[in-house]
């Protein structure tokens, strides 16, 4: 277990590699996730006030 | 029948010979470019070194960094004028190919920007420690060097026409297209400058310059038409 | 005719459903690809003879690398698509595309600098490859830039798409760099003849992996273009049906 999370000596430049794809895996999820979220929520809006002007 | 239409070679020449009688009504737009170069140029022995040694060693990279600086200042004026008072907008409907006008444009503006900079480029040159005796050298890479970098420009300028404080947006979008005229441009002036043969940088930067003029017309007259909708 | 499924994906409405109904097979199935790699390519796979346990930020490195190159590509076809014949869903497939192609451009340098340092002893060194790709990292913001400086929606389509489709000429520079070029790069990992092959239990960690990820940017994907197609459908009469559940 220490080995591989010392990976040979390469761990203070491996795991902030893997730490950093990490982070743009995730963070383009939520980002794609909230602008379509986003998106919905706008189009709710016009439609209800076009309900009320109507 | 003959065809009543111009043919576009000439239509581009008048194009140019308009451009350059209008420029020279107005000097003044002219020497802003040229005037911010040698600026340019001459911080460098002041905030660097008036050492002639290590100027001599940084003045390819600067030369070419304030020339296309100063070309990007330029290309402010490429379009604007003429999209301003409606004769851009003549050109897209006036039933000639837009491509070939704007060829005839962009080649006018650089004879007014791009030449005159690299006329003044072994001058400045020289206030870097650099001998007079790679002037010719230098003046044929910062000339081939900059005509590029109007083709590849005068797109940007197209594509950011009238968008508000679109200069600072241009040299964005401009930069990426314009390294590797200033990587092979300023190797082969470094080359020039130590006296050595530059061909091969040369050839790589006439081969850019080609294909610039031949496909950046396309591209700017393109980004005309969208941004004239 | 043929033509019919072409025309089909170019309805905002379908293209909509469509995606939505894609992205779980894609998300999921991109899911068990890289927690397989992962394992794979940290665990199983056997220390380099050379790099040791160093080499496995290939794993990450040369996936997203690969990305930063596809994305462009397709956002690129897809400008062109929209700009010839004039398809909105086009448009908003590449505006979807630039933010994704952009981040995994900066995770590619990142990993590339932290491979680098160990390996070669240094962060960053100017070579083709390196520079080119961090260009290609300047195209991308260029064309998220000049797309925000846009109010109109359609000026900004058109405008970015030529923006698009003049930088894909950066492309082929970055993949072709180490070839051209004598660079500290190195050499294609990936081919599959001649003596610089990389050997089998190291393979197949890599292609794992790179299968994963461009399936996990086909769902992001297509989970930004329904963002994108609601945002410039927002009057049309089928999106308020859509949205209503």
């Amino acid at each position: 277990m220490s080995h591989f999370l010392s990976m040979g000596g390469y761990a203070r430049f491996l795991w902030p590699a893997y730490g950093v794809t990490a982070l743009a895996v995730v963070l383009n999820i939520i980002w794609a996730r909230g602008l379509l979220r986003r998106a919905k929520s706008e189009a709710r809006r016009r439609i209800a006030m076009q309900g009320e002007t109507r | 029948m003959s065809d009543r239409l111009t043919p576009p070679l000439t239509a581009a020449r008048l194009v140019v010979s308009r451009d350059l009688l209008l420029a020279f009504r107005r000097p003044e737009q002219l020497v802003h470019p040229l005037a911010f170069f040698v600026m340019v140029t001459t911080l460098f022995p002041l905030s660097v070194s008036p050492e002639r040694a290590q100027l001599r060693a940084i003045a390819p990279g600067v030369l070419w960094v304030a020339a296309l600086l100063a070309a990007l200042l330029a290309l402010d004026f490429l379009f604007r004028d003429d999209a301003q008072d409606g004769t851009l907008e003549q050109y897209a409907l006036s039933g000639q190919s837009l491509t070939w006008l704007l060829l005839g444009k962009t080649a006018a503006h650089w004879l007014l920007t791009g030449l005159p900079l690299s006329l003044m480029a072994p001058l400045m040159g020289y206030t870097l420690g650099v001998p007079m005796s790679a002037g010719a050298g230098i003046m044929v890479t910062v000339a081939l060097g900059s005509l590029a970098l109007s083709f590849i420009g005068s797109i940007g300028a197209a594509l950011t026409l009238g968008v508000r404080r679109g200069g600072v947006l241009l040299s964005i979008l401009i930069l990426p297209l314009a390294v590797p005229i200033l990587i092979f441009g300023s190797r082969a002036t470094e080359l020039a400058i130590r006296g050595e043969t530059y061909l091969a940088p040369m050839e790589l930067l006439a081969s850019v310059v080609v294909l610039s003029f031949t496909l950046a017309p396309l591209a700017a007259a393109a980004a005309v038409r969208i941004s004239l909708e | 005719m043929t033509w019919t499924w072409f025309h089909r994906l170019g309805s905002p409405p379908y293209i909509y459903r469509l995606a939505g109904i894609l992205t779980p097979w894609f998300g999921w199935l991109a899911g068990v690809l890289l927690v397989g790699a992962l394992y794979d390519g940290l665990v199983i796979a056997p220390p380099d003879y050379q790099q040791g346990d160093g080499f496995r930020i290939m794993y990450v490195h040369v996936p997203t690398a690969w990305l930063s190159l596809m994305i462009y590509t397709w956002m690129a076809v897809a400008a062109a698509v929209g700009l010839i014949w004039r398809i909105k869903v086009a448009h908003a497939v590449a505006a979807a595309c630039a933010p994704i192609g952009a981040s995994f451009t900066a995770v590619a340098l990142l990993t590339g600098m932290l491979f680098g340092k160990p390996m070669w002893g240094t962060y960053w060194v100017w070579d083709p490859r390196l520079t080119s790709e961090l260009l290609l990292l300047f195209l991308y913001l260029g064309y998220m830039g000049l797309r925000s400086s846009f109010d109109d929606l359609q000026r900004a389509d058109r405008a970015s798409a030529v923006l698009a489709i003049v930088g894909v000429v950066n492309v082929p520079i970055v993949h072709f760099s180490v070839v051209w070029w004598n660079s500290l790069h190195q050499g294609s990992s990936l081919s599959l003849t001649g003596k610089d092959t990389i050997a089998t239990p190291m393979l197949i960690p890599l292609l794992l992996s790179m299968l994963g990820f461009t399936l996990y940017f086909v769902a992001v994907l297509l989970v930004r273009l329904r963002g994108e197609v609601l945002r410039r459908e927002r009057a049309a009469s089928w999106v308020a049906e859509v949205v209503a559940t």
